[in-house]
């Protein structure tokens, strides 16, 4: 009984080996046979999912790149379990999100939370979920082409690549002793202007096969080497950098200079001129005492009480990038121009009940005429004999205050000593010399707008006259012959 | 002068001594030095002038030799004035630059000459209504823009004792009489002399300080009837138009 036995447990062996077999052999030509149905028009680029709020999606898949895919194998209904080759339901999607949210929630039957969850990347991206985020695995995984994440085939933007890392919070280590962060907050580089970027286009070494280890000896120098790479697109602007104070001070050793980064920032570099209050504060970062006399005069508190857009924020006066050395006789020389680029613009001052005439009457002055011919002698390379009296020089230079209204008194008493620093010994009838920026008029000084057009009148009348006598005289004489 | 070039020169009158002609080569200079110093800085807004103040070494040096030039030409009206005055008061020379009725009545004359309504021009001594007049106005306006000078030279100082709008109205007296000035000697005063059909192409007699009888004659009718020669080293002036 022993030998029939064991022949009937070979032959079960061998049947079920022999059955099983053509089963699998099903199986798969079930799957290719579904794929093929399915690929009859999901290979042609022909159809669109529409959602409800206008978006679609377009329902083509390569069938080149199915194949290759981890999940070549796999009959589309593995996935898309809804679906066969009778059933083709009508599904109905407000949104793309709520789609893709909808088909990656398939994918947790075969990569359940506690499998993928052993990867960093994906810890952070589960928190994200608890925190209100959606989960979407194609978005670095891709639909149909899937591929093994170990060999380094997962359809990441560099973006993404590169935050995999740099997300977390990490540091830089400095031979000198500190550290840098080299966590990227997403928001802050999703709001800055550089957002349609890739990392690689300012980080230029870097790139998802290479990740040169630099080593840099202080933070400050880390920040330097950073700023170099902002010329790569912008050298317009280093080029104006390099005519700077701060430039000229950072090539005397001056480490503290500051560089692009300081000002604008690194990965949440904003669009210039979005918050004129905000540039303020930048130079006053360092400028803090400049800062404190501004905020108290009639530019710095009309910016941060009203968010005036007229008054001027420091590179107004200073410009962005070509900031000039203030002590140096060219930047006092052109104040007048700074000055007037508000101050002569009768739009402007309309607003606010100003005289455009300051500049006209600073220019046909004493001191505004020598200026003008001290910088046609400076051009011309002569040098003039000592500084001449500019706006700011009266007005003073970031506490300008209101020349008119509560001001005016102690503005009025303010100007003895303004003047007594050029004419020491200047009385207290000295300043009633300068006309305050008031053209002659019969209600203001009357005297000598009646002299000015007394001596105009008396002018004409004369050279006519002569004129006139010379030509009678000739014409006489004519006569005679 | 040989004495065979001298008979061949016809009988010149003296009309101006050394002193005269050396005053006027000074008033020339300085009149010029101020101007091309002065104008450049009244009318600064032309590029013209510009250049010009450049050209003279810049703003600096042009305001200081219009300010050492001023102080000449200050120099040369205090002594014209204190000579002149101790000349007529105690040496008693004849005021002939002095306007009298007769240079009214001749101006009028003229007017109506000019008008066509007279057949002659009014016939003068030694000195016309024209020249008179051009006299007193560079001797006032000198004297205005020697003190309205001083006074934008010495902001400070004036201030002092006068109100700070003195400063601007000098300022206005200043230019407007320096143009005025200006003006009158380039367009009255050079036709007078140069241009005008009875002396072209010059009147040298401010120059070499003789004329001749026959110019005389022509210009000054009246002062030729009765005239006398001075000696050329002699201060004292000729004695003016008497009419006979």
């Amino acid at each position: 009984m022993r030998s029939p036995r064991c022949a009937a447990l070979l032959l079960l062996t061998l049947w079920l080996t022999i059955a099983a077999a053509p089963a699998a052999a099903v199986d798969e030509s079930a799957a290719a046979a579904e794929r093929k149905h399915c690929l009859n028009c999901h290979a042609k680029k022909i159809g669109e999912k529409k959602f409800s709020d206008g978006d679609s999606v377009s329902t083509y898949v390569d069938p080149k790149a199915f194949e290759r895919s981890i999940h070549g194998s796999l009959p589309c209904s593995a996935c898309h379990e809804e679906f066969s080759e009778r059933r083709h339901p009508d599904r109905v999607f407000r949104t793309k999100q709520q789609f893709q949210v909808r088909e990656s929630r398939r994918c947790l039957a075969c990569h359940p939370d506690e499998k993928i969850n052993a990867r960093p990347i994906h810890q952070s991206l589960l928190k994200k979920e608890q925190a209100g985020q959606p989960r979407i695995c194609t978005n670095c995984h891709s639909a149909h082409s899937t591929q093994r994440a170990r060999k380094g085939g997962v359809t990441l933007s560099e973006e993404q690549f590169c935050m995999r890392c740099h997300s977390h919070a990490g540091r830089m280590q400095f031979a000198a002793g500190g550290s840098v962060s080299v966590q990227v907050d997403p928001a802050l580089l999703s709001a800055s202007a550089h957002r349609n970027l890739s990392c690689s286009d300012c980080h230029f070494s870097f790139s998802a096969s290479e990740h040169p280890r630099r080593k840099f000896r202080s933070s400050r120098e880390y920040r330097l080497s950073a700023s170099e790479v902002c010329r790569r697109c912008h050298h317009d602007k280093q080029a104006k950098v390099a005519e700077s104070i701060h430039y000229s001070l950072a090539s005397t050793g001056r480490l503290d200079a500051p560089t692009c980064v300081d000002c604008h920032g690194g990965h949440g570099v904003a669009a210039p001129g979005t918050d004129r209050l905000a540039i303020v504060k930048k130079c006053a970062s360092c400028h803090a005492q400049v800062f404190a006399a501004y905020a108290k005069s009639v530019h710095g508190s009309a910016l941060s009480n009203t968010s005036n857009r007229d008054v001027p924020t420091c590179i107004d006066c200073h410009s962005s990038h070509t900031i000039r050395a203030t002590r140096s006789a060219a930047f006092h020389d052109a104040i007048p121009d700074t000055c007037s680029g508000c101050h002569g613009n009768r739009e402007i001052m309309a607003k606010y009940g100003l005289s455009t005439a300051v500049v006209k009457t600073y220019l046909s002055d004493f001191h505004g005429m020598t200026l003008q011919l001290y910088r046609k002698e400076v051009q011309s390379r002569q040098r003039p004999a000592a500084p001449i009296a500019v706006c700011s020089d009266c007005h003073g230079i970031h506490n300008i205050a209101r020349a008119a209204g509560e001001h005016a008194a102690t503005i009025k008493s303010n100007l003895l000593k303004r003047c007594q620093s050029c004419h020491p010994k200047a009385s207290e009838n000295f300043p009633d010399a300068w006309l305050s920026h008031y053209e002659p008029s019969l209600a203001r000084m009357p005297i000598i707008f009646a002299l000015k057009w007394f001596y105009r009148i008396m002018l004409v009348v004369m050279v006519a006259g002569l004129v006139f006598q010379i030509v009678l005289d000739i014409r006489r004489r004519l006569e005679k012959r | 002068m040989s004495p065979d070039l001298s008979t061949r020169i016809p009988q010149r009158i003296r009309r101006f001594s050394t002193y005269r002609i050396i005053e006027h080569w000074l008033l020339i200079t300085l009149f010029f030095t101020l101007v091309l110093t002065g104008l450049p800085q009244k009318l600064h807004q032309f590029s013209l002038c510009q250049s010009i103040v450049l050209v003279l070494g810049g703003i600096d040096t042009v305001r200081s030799v219009h300010h050492f030039a001023g102080v000449l030409f200050f120099m040369l009206a205090v002594q014209h004035i204190a000579v002149n005055f101790i000349g007529i008061v105690f040496r008693q020379w004849e005021p002939s630059l002095l306007i009298t009725l007769k240079d009214m009545k001749d101006s009028m004359h003229n007017a109506r000459y000019y008008l066509g309504l007279l057949p002659n021009p009014a016939l003068c001594g030694r000195f016309s209504y024209k020249e008179k007049c051009v006299y007193w106005l560079v001797l006032i306006g000198g004297i205005q823009m020697i003190m309205t000078g001083f006074m934008l030279w010495f902001p400070v100082l004036v201030t002092k004792y006068l109100p700070g709008q003195f400063i601007p109205a000098a300022k206005i007296v200043h230019s407007s009489e320096a143009m005025i000035t200006f003006l009158l000697v380039v367009t009255w005063h050079l036709y007078e002399v140069i241009l005008s059909p009875d002396v072209f192409p010059i009147n040298k007699s401010i120059f070499t300080g003789f004329m001749d009888q026959q110019q005389v004659a022509r210009l000054h009718p009246l002062q030729s009837a009765e005239r006398r020669e001075i000696e050329a080293d002699d201060l004292t002036e000729m004695p003016g138009d008497r009419r006979s």
